[in-house]
């Protein structure tokens, strides 16, 4: 498993094809300005009442030009976008990959509506910046240069004042971009938050309505979309002064070149050109103000998103040795913290006999799921040794040790595709058949008769929606095809009646003979048939052994609480 | 895809006012625009005919320094119009969707798609496209009025080719509607890929499926792309095609005055004006078609949630928002009389609920029964948030506790005052009473500590009382509780059984249980059966 974050996921340089697609743009962005000022020179020649001939070069550049500018631009755009497109669909990819390894324990407190609204628009950010700063960029400085020189090579003064221009726009594009920037962090924020809380209050109208919180939701969206259209505000200062700035710099250069070429020129048509040149370099350069705003926009997604990738994994690469097929699991004084400040469970020292079943109980908050996250290496002990057959798990290869666990938590996902799909990815070696028999081990047999399209139904979000019972089950058939040699269940029957969790929890049993088994339960119901019951407290230590079908000493099942310290 | 959907300023009002804005800054700019063509000629003629500069560049300058305030103007005001459009038409969605009941609602994850991205991309459409919309209603016909004065038969060639452009625009659009109609669809269905995978992205790493979801990802990325490509070929092709067919009109424009200056037919004042006055006939509709494809995705936003908002038009159940009479009428309404309640969901063929009667005042009522048998239905059909397909129901207001109650990424305090809008002291008192005090006031920032999506920092245990607690800050009269405790270790629960017994002293509880505890405290018990038990 990969834990290195590829620098590319947030990176702004920019691609061969997107430089080749800026110089593109800066040739149709030059014709368009090769264009008004062949007109004006091609006007003011016709009015000196020359030879038609003589204008016959000049038509054609204009109507050269008239075509370049298009067919350049198109072709700019299609490079462009095409690209930025297939560096999204890369990049999606290898950010996912990279949360891979952050998951679960890293993901914290940042909800999943906001990391699906925050982030995956971020990437997109990033992204954008090759179609809305690069190029126009690029093309600008492209047109800007041609312009200055054509200007320079007619009259030095002019290519002064056009070069001057071509300055202010770059001082009024770097205002821009540091007031977009420094309202840029609120904007991301707001954004974010308003993609959250409408995300939240159009999928949760059942729930909000359950508590009469409509007036609340309504509220926090009227809330997020003030504090949005503040930023927005803010932020939409910059632009509108370099696009201000840009046409006043404009103006005092036609001014300027007018001037230049009332006193030093004295052919009329060449004039002309001078005189038009500034106003159509402005037109070309506007969309930098625009281009501006997306720069800052980037640089901030940027940050976010690397903020979010940056975090150390809650469990750090650890060796290439692949556990036993069906190993032992044994601690030492081993105890875990979530935030790594203070530890969140008990000092617990536990040896689990291959097939033994052992139940947690005790008060909530005491860390039996954190000892399940340690089991399962979802999380690094923080102290004390977890072994399993003997080899310390810092030196068994991640994967192949977390492959050794099937894990059922309390709220099991249920994805938007057919009961097949939702079962198959947990062991794509079972055929349909295993399918239909874990179903009806983990009490599905019913619920798989009713359903017309059976195993091919679809479910999740917009179709078949499961109980809370269902889902349990679900997650635990899930467990039983994964074919894993040690099953971690999190209060999996917490939703079912009683009769039903003993009979899940019965054929769970059955269906998992050969299988260690743990399981976080504050229910007695039905651990009469696990091996031993052992209650984790806030502060006291455990130490145990675990053996199946209490083959070991009574003295050794029997569950100690060490008020003593160790 | 209609340019301007009127529904827009009918349904939601919110958004004549930034429209209105939008249209005022686009005729002022028009007019400096044309204005600014005529300086230019002034000056040009003056550099060509060396004649006195100054007037000319002073009015230059001055009508640039104009459009440098109008633009200054136009960005804010066109920052501020997207994002008043935007929330404005998201708040009346969501408006309705918490009014609306569950049944008779969309699926969620469209509605959900359609209030956080579509919505958004509502933002560009009135931001962008809506002012390139009244540039080309307005520059083009100044334009075009202006030539008829100085030149007529240059306007008569743009007057014969400008309709030439909207003609074609919509030609190429309507080419291009089932495009972007497939292309929502695709981008819809990629959020949904994402969201799903990405909220079961522990469920997956869980079983050493996270890595494999990548190529899947980039496969559906690859797809979007394919399918986004189709559409901006075709949008880039017609703004190519449009600014052609702009380019070779303004040629001939330039030809004509061009062939009479030679002949000395005409003066250079109006022959410059005509080619400077030309293209802004053309560019103003032209980037209407530029604009077309940022606007898309809002066009099609605005268009689903005017034809959601339209299809339900019947008056909306008074929830509990807004209509005081009608929340005191329910207040008043203490107990539930449910005969002969059956519920089908939708797209369903058999009911979950056939033929279940109830009657439940101040006390509590226990409803038990196997998983699977509708007990869960049965608190949401009294709670009114789904309407019984048979039989009658009269219900007072209710606060319902469902299995998966909702607990949002806000404080604690916020968390609480969902619905009831308390002071802090009667926080506590509540927390107080479900043993969730020493918790709180243990958290790092107390009552303002913030909680995940569904309560991360929260055991299940501390989320399930910490929804009883808010419950018990809410003043409906009627109480539904979907297995309270099921969460809750046997202490706990012991506690929460003599709550809930306390509450029921004044109001009326229905409780859904397997709980035997429970059941000894019970007024009434009422036990659901299979249906094929009871049928």
């Amino acid at each position: 498993m990969s834990t290195r974050r590829p620098a590319s996921v947030v990176s702004l340089r920019p691609t061969p094809r997107i430089l080749l697609a800026g110089l593109v743009g800066g040739a149709a962005t030059a014709s368009g300005i090769a264009l008004t000022a062949t007109s004006g020179w091609l006007i003011v020649r016709a009015s000196e009442m020359p030879v038609i001939l003589t204008l016959l070069v000049a038509v054609v550049a204009v109507r050269a030009f008239g075509i370049a500018r298009p067919v350049l631009r198109y072709a700019e755009r299609l490079l462009s976008h095409d690209e930025a497109l297939a560096d999204l669909a890369r990049r999606r990819s290898q950010m996912y990959a990279a949360l891979v390894p952050l998951t679960p324990a890293r993901l914290g407190r940042r909800s999943r509506s906001s990391l699906l609204g925050g982030v995956v628009d971020e990437i997109t950010d990033v992204v954008d910046a090759h179609v809305r700063v690069t190029v126009p960029v690029v093309s600008g400085v492209v047109a800007g240069v041609l312009a200055a020189v054509l200007a320079a090579l007619i009259e030095p003064a002019a290519g002064g004042v056009i070069a001057l221009l071509l300055l202010a726009v770059a001082a009024a594009s770097v205002v821009a971009y540091l007031l977009e920037r420094s309202a840029q962090s609120e904007l991301l924020s707001a954004r974010a938050r308003v993609q959250q809380v409408s995300d939240l209050v159009a999928r949760s109208g059942l729930e909000l309505q359950a508590i009469g919180a409509e007036a609340d939701a309504h509220a926090w969206l009227a809330d997020a979309h003030g504090t949005w259209r503040a930023a927005v505000r803010r932020q939409a200062r910059g632009r509108s002064l370099a696009a201000a700035m840009i046409l006043l710099a404009t103006g005092v250069a036609t001014a300027g070149t007018a001037w230049i070429a009332w006193r030093e020129v004295s052919s009329g048509p060449v004039a002309a050109l001078l005189v038009v040149l500034p106003v159509a370099l402005g037109d070309g350069l506007a969309p930098l103000a625009e281009a501006m705003r997306a720069l800052a926009r980037t640089e901030g997604a940027q940050a976010r998103v690397s903020a979010l990738l940056d975090q150390v994994p809650a469990v750090a690469e650890a060796g290439d040795r692949i556990p036993e097929a069906v190993p032992e699991p044994t601690t030492d004084r081993l105890t875990a913290s979530w935030r790594g400040d203070h530890p969140d469970m008990p000092d617990v020292t536990l040896t689990i006999e291959p097939g033994a079943a052992l139940a947690l109980t005790g008060p909530n908050g005491a860390g039996k799921s954190t000892l399940l996250a340690v089991l399962a290496r979802h999380l690094d002990p923080m102290r004390g040794t977890y072994a399993l057959s003997g080899t310390s798990v810092r030196d068994l290869d991640l994967a192949a040790t977390r492959a050794r666990f099937a894990v059922v938590d309390d709220e099991p996902h249920v994805f938007a595709s057919t009961l097949r799909e939702n079962l198959r990815f947990a062991g794509p070696d079972a055929d349909d058949e295993d399918l239909t028999t874990a179903l009806v081990r983990a009490g599905l047999g019913d619920l798989l008769d009713s359903l017309p399209d059976g195993l091919d139904t679809r479910l999740g979000s917009g179709a078949r929606g499961l109980s809370g019972g269902e889902r349990a089950r679900l997650a635990i058939a899930r467990a039983v095809v994964s074919q894993r040699p040690i099953l971690l269940l999190d209060e999996p029957v917490a939703h079912l009646d009683h009769a039903t969790a003993v009979a899940v929890l019965h054929d769970l049993r059955s269906a998992a003979r050969e299988r260690t088994l743990v399981m976080v339960s504050h229910r007695p119901d039905g651990l009469a048939d696990f091996d031993a019951v052992i209650e984790v407290m806030d502060n006291g230590d455990i130490s145990t052994t675990v053996c199946r079908r209490a083959a070991c000493t009574d003295e050794s099942d029997e569950i100690r609480q060490a008020e003593e310290a160790p | 895809m209609r340019p301007f959907d009127l529904r827009l300023l009918r349904l939601v009002p919110a958004t004549r006012g930034p429209v209105g804005a939008l249209g005022v800054v686009g005729i002022l700019q028009g007019i400096a625009t044309i204005a600014l063509a005529f300086a230019l000629t002034g000056v040009v003629v003056a550099v060509v005919d060396g004649t006195e500069l100054r007037g000319p560049l002073i009015l230059l300058v001055a009508l640039f320094a104009v459009r440098a305030t109008l633009a200054y103007a136009a960005e804010a005001i066109q920052a501020w119009v997207g994002v008043r459009v935007a929330s404005a038409l998201r708040e009346r969605l969501v408006a309705h969707l918490l009014l609306t009941p569950i049944d008779r609602r969309p699926d969620p994850e469209r509605t959900g798609t359609l209030a956080a991205q579509g919505c958004s991309a509502v933002e560009p459409y009135a931001a962008r496209y809506l002012p390139s919309l009244v540039h080309a209603a307005v520059v083009p016909a100044l334009a075009i009025v202006a030539m008829l004065v100085v030149d007529w038969s240059s306007a008569l060639i743009v007057i014969l080719t400008v309709p030439l452009l909207p003609v074609f625009a919509a030609l190429i659009g309507h080419t291009t509607a089932d495009d972007t109609g497939r292309r929502w669809q695709a981008l819809s269905a990629l959020a949904g890929h994402f969201a799903d995978v990405m909220r079961g992205l522990p469920t997956l790493v869980a079983y050493g499926r996270g890595e494999r979801q990548v190529e899947t990802i980039e496969q559906v990325s690859d797809r979007h792309r394919r399918a986004t490509m189709r559409t901006l070929r075709l949008a880039f092709m017609s703004s190519a095609a449009l600014e052609l067919l702009a380019s070779i009109s303004v040629a001939i424009v330039a030809v004509w005055c061009g062939i009479r200056l030679a002949k000395g037919n005409m003066e250079l004042t109006p022959a410059l004006l005509a080619i400077l006055l030309a293209p802004e006939a053309y560019w103003p509709i032209r980037r209407v078609g530029a604009e077309f494809h940022t606007a898309a995705d809002g066009a099609e936003a605005i268009e689903a949630v005017a034809d959601l908002l339209a299809a339900d038009a019947s008056p909306l159940p008074a929830l509990s928002t807004g209509d005081r009479g009608a929340d005191e009428r329910r207040d008043a309404l203490v107990h539930i009389a449910a005969d002969g309640l059956g519920y089908t969901y939708p797209g369903a063929e058999e009911p979950v609920l056939e033929n279940v009667s109830l009657q439940a005042e101040p006390g509590l009522t226990v409803v038990t029964g196997p998983s699977g048998v509708g007990k869960s239905t049965l608190l949401e059909l009294l709670g009114g948030l789904r309407t019984p397909t048979t039989g009658t129901l009269t219900a007072g207001r209710a606060h319902l506790v469902s299995q998966r109650p909702f607990v949002a990424a806000a404080s604690v305090r916020d968390n609480l005052r969902l619905g009831n809008g308390a002071a802090d002291e009667a926080l506590w008192e509540a927390l107080r009473r479900v043993g969730l005090d020493g918790t709180v006031a243990a958290m790092p920032q107390s009552l303002d500590t913030l909680l995940g999506d569904d309560g991360f920092g929260l055991s299940a245990g501390q989320r399930a009382r910490l929804v009883l607690a808010r419950a018990l800050l809410s003043s409906a009269p009627v109480l539904l509780l979907d297995e309270p405790t099921a969460h809750l270790d046997a202490a706990s629960s012991a506690t929460i059984h003599d709550l809930i017994a306390d509450l029921a002293e004044r109001r009326t509880v229905v409780a859904v249980t397997h709980r035997t505890e429970l059941l000894v405290a019970a007024d009434r018990h009422h036990h659901l059966e299979p249906r094929e038990v009871r049928s």
